[in-house]
Order: C-alpha cells, then structure tokens, then sequence
C-alpha cells in the first residue's frame, strides 16, 4: 500500500492533479479553525442574504 | 374570485402555493396538482445517498400539510392545458389524472384563472442507454427514492473495499447535455468522505466524469473569484478540492452508454472511450413532463406553449444566435407564457433561452455542453415572485401585461454548497455564490459578474450552513412559525 502511495506520489506531476493548487498547512488550519469558521459562517450568511434580497425587484 | 392551480409541489410550486396561500383570503382557491406524494428537499438527498439521514428526514407528506393550510391537493399528473377553454365555456382548464389518494386512473378537468406550471423535470434515464436504477446500471440521487437506493449499493462498495477488493467508483454527468453538477460534485466528495473515514480511501479509485469544459464550469460557464489577492477561475477552486482528495477527473465528456462495468463516452475531440467502474452514479438529461395543449376547438397548439423537450415557453429571447451575441436579456423576467400570460412556469420548467456554459460540438456532431440549473434557491425565488405578481393581479395592484415583480436569472444570484461530512467539526465544504446566476457582460465587463458577491471558500462555515439550510428550508416547506421570514 505505501509503495503505491509512493508511485502516485513522483507521478502527480504528469496528471491533471500537478495543475491543481493544493491548501497547504495554515489553510488547512485555518478551514477547520472553530473562531474563524465563525466568523466566516457570518459573513457568507450575509452575503448570500444580500444576494436573495436582489434577486427580487 | 380567483382560483389559482399550481402544478407540481417542488420547490417552485410548494413555494407559490405557500405565499399564495397566506396572502390570500380564503374566498380563492389554490389548487395544487402533483403526482407526488412528498415534498422533498432535495439538496439533502446527497446525506440519503451516504446513509447520514434516512429519507423521513428529507420528505413530508403533502395532503395533510396542504387541507391544514386551506389548499385543495390532487395526487395526480397533469395530461393537458387547455388556455382557451372548451366546448360551451371560455373557462381555461387543465386535465389531469389521478395516481393517489384512492383515486388512480381517474381523469378530472380542473378550471383556472391563474396557472402555474411548476412541475420540474423528468428524469429522462432513456436518453441514455443503461442509465439508472430501474431499467440501467447505475444509481441516482436525484430523488429520495433513488438516493436510499444508492446508499445500499454503496454499502456493498465498502463491504468489498474492507474485504481488500479494489473498487473503481465512478460519480459525474451521465448525458452529454445534461445538469445538475453540483449535486454529482457533493456526492463524489460525500463518498470520498465516508471510504476515507473507514481508512479505505487507498483501495478505490474514484473518478468525477462531466459534460463540462473545465471542472468548475457547474453549467454556469464557470465564474471568477478572488483569492488570496488573485481573481482566480473556479476550475482553479474545483480542481483543487478533487486533487487534494486524489479523485481523478475526466472533463468533456458525453456519456453515451452505460454497461455493466463499463461506461462509454465520447470527448470533445471526437474519441470513443470506455470506463471500467464497480458503483457509478450518473445524473441523467432532463425534460418537461411532456403535457399537450389544445386550443378551444381542440387543435394542437402544444407549441405555443412548450419547446420540444417539453419546458414552458415564457418571456425569453428565443432568437438563434451565437455564444458571442447571448445577452442577459435574454433570459426570463415575469416567467409568463406570452400567448397566454395568466399562465407562469417558475422554476425547472421554463425553457430557458440558451445555456450559459458555451456549447461545444464535436467532430461526431455531439453537443457536449451543461443544461442551465435552475434547482434549488433560484427556484424558490421564481416561486416567490411568481405569487406576488399573481397575488397583485387578484388585488387589483398591477395587470398581467405589465407585472411589478421580476425575477430573472441574470439578475438573480445563487449559492450552490458543496458538502461533505456530517456533524458540527467532521466536515467540509466548497461554498459558491454567484451573481448573478447568468453573466451580465454589460454590466461586469470584465469577469461578467460582481467579484463581492461571487465568491468560493471553502471550510467548516460552508458545511455548518448547508446544514443549517436543511433545517431552515424544512422549517419554511412545513410552514411552521414564521416561515415567511426566511429567505427562499
């Protein structure tokens, strides 16, 4: 099982996944961080509000 | 008095039928017409198809919800409109045929003042040989039916991975015209989810296969958005969520053919290819429900009222005209039939103008290109509007020629969130606002929507709010207290 990690590891590079960006250590932290998620939880409640306010005319 | 019928009970009609309901006094009438015996929330049939909810938790039952509120419900299917009336009266009627409430088979002819065609989409597996779960290969979440079926295949998926079997799972588009890519999108990142967590993410391969240009596209030609100081293509935001969880993508593809263990497609470029896969779910083409119309001496004019693959004619720009000349005009504002304007279709069943992803043909001639969406918050917002107007027309405050009240898909903005996981820290999801839903190129010239309010991030928020939504649209859907301040 880990030598087939290993090989899809030094292979990444020639598949679509070597064009992807992947989060890296303190995105990842900061994605599960309970604070921040709080606070990112208001701010897209508050835009998507905002969004479904002009959506009707 | 006005007696309104509102066909279909999604999330659309349910929506019509509600406002129209409250703001009505009960001297009119709101009929509901629908062959279902449920509501649904459908977003959450994703959390059916990984075992995390049970379909009670995702469906309520209509008539007793609707005879509390005062609305009169048909289990049944319409078969026909008829706008001009028939025989020995002018009075608009619609036909329909029971498949419920003790009464199957029975045809009945139900007048009308007010239309509302709502009736969503059939899910056309036929359009594709071997898909689906009844008379195909492969499983579906489109419906909670489907999606507990398909958490019971996935059961077997699992059993074989933790017997040490290799399994290859396939999730993605399964015509090449069809939509709905941000469910097959959830699903992919729900599986991958619940193999991962029993530690046997290394024993499958999981493959996402979509009509799309590029992943990201979500049949919306894909957006832009900021991130982390660069304005960035959601292909950039998608990929990155497939690749961090080492799910493989096959972009450009139209499935053509679904045998056992074996998918066939064609890509752009013109290629045939096969695709070996153990568990596939596949999202099939969708159409209207194939209703007739007829004039009042009983001539066909089904045309007037919907295109060939049976979705409402409304007040779109139906003109033919290249990708480069489409414009957000195009697309509907009131929703209304312009042969008969007391007849609305909110929701799946309009037909829209033209896609919003650019189409592609390939060599072959096979138009491989997304279906625009129309599930989901923009349904329930052309519900809501479609009852004001209705609402305004009973009251006197406006006329049928000229509506207050717009809702039209490039002026509508959308949230599509993409969860995985289930529970308060055990999960993650990509969250994608977009406005508007259409791309305005006149007014964002540049990214043809507003970079404040399109954005993606993904994290635990996104996931606290889809879970959030669940309860707070079941809230509204069940019309407990003070559901009507709760946005659609």
């Amino acid at each position: 099982m880990e030598y087939k990690k290993h090989l899809r590891r030094v292979t990444r590079g020639y598949t679509d996944f070597s064009y992807a960006a992947i989060p890296g250590k303190t995105v990842r932290f900061f994605r599960r961080c309970m604070i921040w998620q709080a606070w990112r939880w208001l701010v897209l409640n508050i835009k998507i509000l905002r969004i479904v306010a002009f959506g009707h005319s | 008095m006005a007696k309104v019928v509102v066909l279909g009970s999604g999330i659309a009609g349910h929506t019509t039928a509600a406002y129209l309901r409250k703001w009505l006094n009960k001297s009119h009438q709101v009929v509901v017409v629908s062959p279902a015996k449920y509501y649904q929330f459908t977003p959450s049939n994703i959390w059916v198809g990984v075992g995390r909810m049970k379909p009670e938790q995702v469906r309520f039952e209509l008539e007793p919800k609707y005879k509390k509120w005062g609305i009169d419900f048909k289990q049944a299917k319409a078969v026909s409109i008829h706008p001009e009336g028939g025989e020995g009266s002018d009075k608009p009627y619609v036909t329909i045929q029971y498949v419920g409430q003790g009464k199957e088979g029975q045809t009945e002819t139900v007048d009308y003042d007010f239309l509302v065609n709502a009736t969503g989409p059939q899910l056309r597996f036929d359009k594709t040989e071997g898909l689906g779960p009844e008379h195909g290969n492969t499983v579906s979440v489109c419906n909670f039916e489907h999606a507990s079926h398909a958490w019971s295949e996935l059961q077997k998926v699992i059993k074989k991975l933790e017997a040490g079997e290799r399994q290859n799972i396939v999730i993605g588009i399964g015509h090449p015209g069809a939509t709905c890519q941000g469910a097959a999108f959830e699903y992919i990142l729900n599986v991958y989810h619940e193999i991962d967590r029993r530690g046997l993410s290394d024993l499958a391969t999981i493959t996402y296969i979509t009509n799309e240009y590029e992943i990201g596209d979500f049949a919306m030609g894909g957006a832009y958005i900021r991130r982390n100081g660069y304005i960035t293509p959601t292909k950039i935001f998608a990929e990155s969520f497939l690749a961090e969880r080492e799910i493989y993508w096959i972009k450009r593809a139209g499935v053509k053919k679904v045998e056992k263990g074996k998918i066939h497609y064609e890509t752009l470029s013109g290629e045939f290819k096969e695709l070996p896969y153990d568990f596939a779910m596949l999202i099939p083409a969708f159409s209207g429900p194939g209703m007739k119309a007829f004039d009042k001496n009983g001539g066909d004019i089904t045309e007037k009222l919907f295109k060939p693959n049976g979705f409402m004619v409304v007040d779109a720009d139906y003109t033919k005209k290249p990708y480069e000349e489409w414009k957000a005009s195009d697309w509907p504002e009131t929703l209304q039939n312009p042969s008969y304007p007391n007849i609305f279709a909110p929701g799946i069943a309009f037909a829209p103008p033209h896609t919003i992803s650019k189409p592609f043909t390939s060599p072959n001639g096979t138009t491989i290109v997304p279906a625009p969406p129309r599930t989901g918050m923009p349904s329930g917002v052309m519900g809501k509007v479609t009852a004001q107007n209705i609402y305004e027309v009973i009251k006197g405050k406006a006329k049928l020629d000229k509506l207050r009240h717009k809702a039209s898909m490039s002026k509508m903005g959308a949230a599509c969130i993409v969860s995985a996981g289930y529970g308060m820290t055990n999960g993650m999801a990509a969250t994608m606002t977009v406005y508007p839903i259409v791309q305005d190129w006149d007014k964002y010239p540049e990214f043809g929507r507003s970079l404040t309010y399109t954005m993606g991030e993904p994290g635990l928020a996104g996931h606290w709010l889809k879970w959030f939504m669940h309860y707070m649209f079941l809230h509204k859907a069940k019309g407990y207290p003070f559901w009507w301040l709760l946005p659609e």
